[in-house]
């Protein structure tokens, strides 16, 4: 009988607990977003991911930002203008904003921006696989870097050298991994390149000296795979952006479903990215709201390897490209949320042009092929079996959709799938897939980060394994491009390239999506950006509408 | 007793480094390996050689099995190969919130396991009992998964009774010093907290104590039938001892004993199911640790997780051994 009672009286716990929904009301100064995964360094220069740089771009601020909503618009940030460059374009000029301070009470000066230079040129050969972005902008580390030197001309004026000219060098500032951290935490963090073994560099593991900007938010504590918590720099220096919230939380919810319905029960203010399928959800619920980001930063292409027959055949491309009906592809499974593609890259880039791709015309892709002489038509096409991306939501879906285009205008299809992790990004990197699906989400809105380093540039001289597309004149045009030191002349050759690609249509584009976020109809001030350069200090919670 | 007790410690040691050379072998087997977790879309062939050469994966897989071995057997537990944090700090992170579950559904499936489980004795063959046993026989053949969906969409999503994700509130800033929430919000004079902490943690732990709770019901039942119609208890009946006396000296001190086995193997099973529900209730936890291990193939993090696990399922079946000692003088090691 006592087992009986203790049951009871566990029961009847249970019951008053749940019965208390007499939890405290839902605080109007933090705002707890959930991410599709957690950061994995509190160190802006060794990371390389998007969860890390959406909350480090709270805290830390580079010399030169996005506008908020805009994927390409530089502004100065830490400097008080965008920068003067030398007639060479060897040289740039950075004039420093006046009484700065970095969280730790350190001073914003030339000298700290000088050290933060300095380290992104000597990353030690350890630390090397973790500072992807400093390498890919600079193509090295110490001789090999392209960062000659960077000096103080005064207290407030900074000159920074290249080795070679390279006209993206103000946009790739922009990016997160460039902000500036205070010189007193790198070296309490043992991140002043003192240590080579990452598992000792306390400041990009959460520890001292992690994560000390100028930003609106402060860094106040990892708990890996659960929270990120960030809180209000009262003294930020820009007083007109001053956060209004006091705190946000990060979670990091891998499954889209867990994150809308966290959102319907209130676990979540904001949800970064949802899925297309969950559009519709959200629109049905009064108490939500879906943020639709403008413009898209990614591109989704059907993606070939010229070294197979018969898409080594620029006719069967050409013919691949008339088959698939994009439109019908982003209704079904975008829920309308994606461009048609126009280009290699999303229309926001720099320089993007209107390549005019063929659209849907079956008609015409049965004369390409029949024209093509080619008789055997088989395709291996190839499909990961376990993710979805943001370019591509339902990847099974989608290749299930332009197999049966395919085989509409008498191409036979075979079928193929792997796992994303495991083997399917090895393998087509390595040249084992015919046909696959993958895309890109931009970094920088530079037509390097897409059409060069995304896709088609030349690795060690030499047309890459992945695609196996060799074009030397374009390799040539983007090289001159990215070493052309006026605008107009990186225009004239970055169109130059574009239109070599066109000509012949190395891959299908297919889509470019646009992720939506979604949150509570509480969550104001939020502006949505597609390269996810989204400053929550201008967020704030108006919980008086429920 | 010492003396048993140390024979069934030195057992284990081939049990833990057979498992270990298993394990070893079979996560090696897993295709892809951690360059793209970490590299993502921007893994090169050199980047992934450099990576591959800096964790150690280059080398012949007999060396690297020495080196872990090595590595293990003297304390360290490796680092993640994703975020290079040490194994020993994330672990004693996440295992407050998996006890704290496991415990929760312990209490569940006992708590109304042995309540049920005698009531279902007392009227074998009446309505109650046939409810009982349909009830526990759903309870066994359902998956944890399944479960935990079923009761997050119908009490979270639906009627909005409970929370389905995380251990408390995120809006609710309080420094863990424990790691045991039901106890840190207590230590932060905050009730109502505590009341979240709880309030989360009712669906995970019914979730998870399904199934035991389906197993504790019926070998309760089954241990009480066959006990009551012992003998003795016959006689302790035949010179008029109350009822209740003979349910409690007689029937329940002999029943407990192959209950009391169940429960400590099924705290093995709670560990193993704890993966899923954690998963489910986005729980931080070792469970969805885990799995988030094997999706970036961390394999230190995999490894050295799943040791520790079978390091605690034999150390609990060593304790339910000891107890039965206590339990049945009978037995004696």
């Amino acid at each position: 009988m006592k087992h009986l009672r203790i049951g009871a009286l566990f029961s009847a716990i249970l019951v008053v607990a749940a019965a208390c929904s007499g939890t405290p009301a839902k605080s109007s100064t933090t705002l707890v977003v959930a991410l599709p995964g957690d950061i994995v360094r509190t160190d802006a220069m060794l990371t390389d991911d998007s969860n890390s740089s959406y909350v480090i771009q709270q805290v830390i601020e580079g010399l030169v930002g996005l506008a908020p909503g805009s994927t390409s618009e530089i502004v100065p940030v830490l400097a008080t203008a965008l920068p003067t460059v030398s007639k060479d374009g060897l040289t740039y000029t950075f004039t420093l904003r006046e009484g700065v301070k970095f969280h730790d009470g350190t001073d914003f000066d030339a000298d700290a921006v000088v050290y933060n230079y300095e380290r992104f040129r000597t990353v030690p050969e350890g630390l090397q696989d973790y500072s992807y972005y400093i390498g890919a902008v600079f193509g090295g580390y110490g001789d090999s870097s392209n960062l000659e030197s960077a000096t103080a001309v005064d207290d407030y004026t900074v000159e920074i050298k290249l080795k070679a000219v390279s006209s993206n060098f103000t946009l790739t500032q922009t990016l997160p991994v460039f902000g500036i951290q205070s010189p007193t935490a790198l070296a309490l963090g043992l991140a002043d390149n003192s240590e080579v073994d990452i598992t000792k560099v306390t400041g990009a593991q959460g520890g001292a000296g992690a994560m000390v900007g100028t930003g609106p938010f402060k860094f106040s504590s990892w708990v890996v795979n659960d929270t990120v918590e960030i809180v209000r720099n009262d003294t930020y220096w820009n007083t007109a952006a001053i956060a209004k919230l006091e705190a946000v939380v990060f979670k990091p919810v891998a499954e889209e479903t867990q994150r809308v319905n966290g959102l319907a029960d209130g676990t979540y203010d904001l949800v970064q990215v949802i899925a297309p399928a969950d559009v519709a959800t959200i629109a049905a619920n009064t108490g939500l709201q879906a943020i639709d980001r403008g413009s898209s930063f990614n591109i989704f292409c059907l993606q070939m390897n010229h070294t197979y027959a018969p898409v080594s055949n620029p006719m069967i491309r050409e013919a691949i490209a008339y088959a698939i009906d994009k439109e019908s592809l982003i209704e079904t499974f975008y829920a309308g949320a994606a461009d048609v593609a126009k280009n290699w890259m999303p229309m926001d880039v720099q320089y993007a042009l209107d390549l005019e791709l063929p659209t849907y015309d079956p008609a015409k892709a049965e004369e390409l092929i029949a024209a093509s002489g080619e008789t055997d038509l088989t395709i291996d096409f190839w499909y990961p079996n376990d993710v979805t991306r943001p370019y591509m939501p339902d990847p099974k879906g989608l290749f299930e959709a332009i197999s049966a285009q395919l085989e509409a205008v008498g191409f036979t299809v075979m079928a193929h799938d792997a796992p994303w992790r495991g083997g399917y990004l090895d393998d087509e990197y390595a040249g084992a897939y015919e046909m696959w699906l993958l895309g890109w989400t931009g970094d920088w809105a530079g037509p390097d980060n897409f059409l060069k380093t995304a896709f088609f540039g030349y690795v060690d001289g030499a047309p890459s394994t992945e695609f196996a597309y060799k074009n030397n004149k374009l390799e040539a045009a983007m090289n001159a491009a990215l070493a052309a030191t006026t605008d107009a002349q990186a225009q004239k050759l970055w169109e130059k390239a574009q239109n070599l690609i066109r000509a012949d249509l190395p891959t299908v584009p297919i889509a470019n999506s646009k992720p939506q976020a979604a949150a509570s109809i509480d969550v104001k001030g939020f502006v949505g950006s597609a390269g996810l350069n989204e400053y929550l200090n201008l967020v704030y919670l108006d919980r008086a509408g429920n | 007793m010492a003396r048993y007790i140390i024979r069934r410690l030195l057992a284990a040691i081939p049990v833990l480094l057979g498992l270990s050379l298993v394990l070893f072998a079979y996560i090696r087997l897993l295709p892809g390996d951690p360059c793209v977790a970490i590299l993502g879309q921007h893994r090169t062939v050199e980047t992934c050689a450099k990576l591959r050469e800096h964790l150690g994966l280059d080398l012949p897989l007999w060396q690297q099995y020495v080196n872990y071995l090595t590595q293990t057997l003297s304390g360290d537990f490796g680092n993640s190969v994703i975020n290079a944090l040490p194994f020993t700090q994330e672990f004693l992170v996440r295992f407050p919130g998996t006890l704290e579950l496991t415990i929760g559904a312990l209490i569940f499936a006992i708590g109304a396991g042995i309540p049920l489980g005698r009531l279902a004795a007392r009227r074998v063959g009446g309505w109650a009992d046939g409810l009982i046993t349909g009830i526990s026989l759903f309870g066994v053949s359902i998956p944890v998964f399944v479960l935990g969906l079923a009761l997050a969409v119908i009490f979270g999503v639906a009627l909005g009774w409970l929370p389905t994700q995380g251990r408390i509130d995120a809006h609710f800033r309080f420094d863990s010093i424990t790691g045991f929430l039901l106890i840190d919000t207590l230590l932060a004079g905050r009730p109502d907290y505590f009341v979240d902490v709880v309030r989360h943690l009712i669906l995970p732990s019914v979730a998870l104590g399904s199934i035991p709770l389906a197993i504790i019901t019926r070998i309760t039942r089954a241990s009480v039938i066959e006990v009551a119609n012992e003998d003795y208890v016959r006689t302790a009946r035949a010179k008029g001892l109350a009822g209740k006396k003979v349910d409690q000296r007689h029937v329940m001190r002999n029943a407990w004993l192959p209950v009391t086995t169940v429960i400590g193997l099924q705290v093995g099973g709670l560990l193993g199911g704890a993966v899923l529900t954690e998963t489910v209730f986005v729980w931080n936890g070792v469970g969805r640790w885990v799995v988030d291990a094997i999706q970036n193939h961390d394999y230190p993090i995999i490894q050295s997780t799943i040791l520790v696990f079978a390091a605690f399922f034999l150390i609990v079946n060593l304790l339910v051994d000891i107890g039965y000692a206590f339990l049945n003088p009978r037995i004696r090691y």
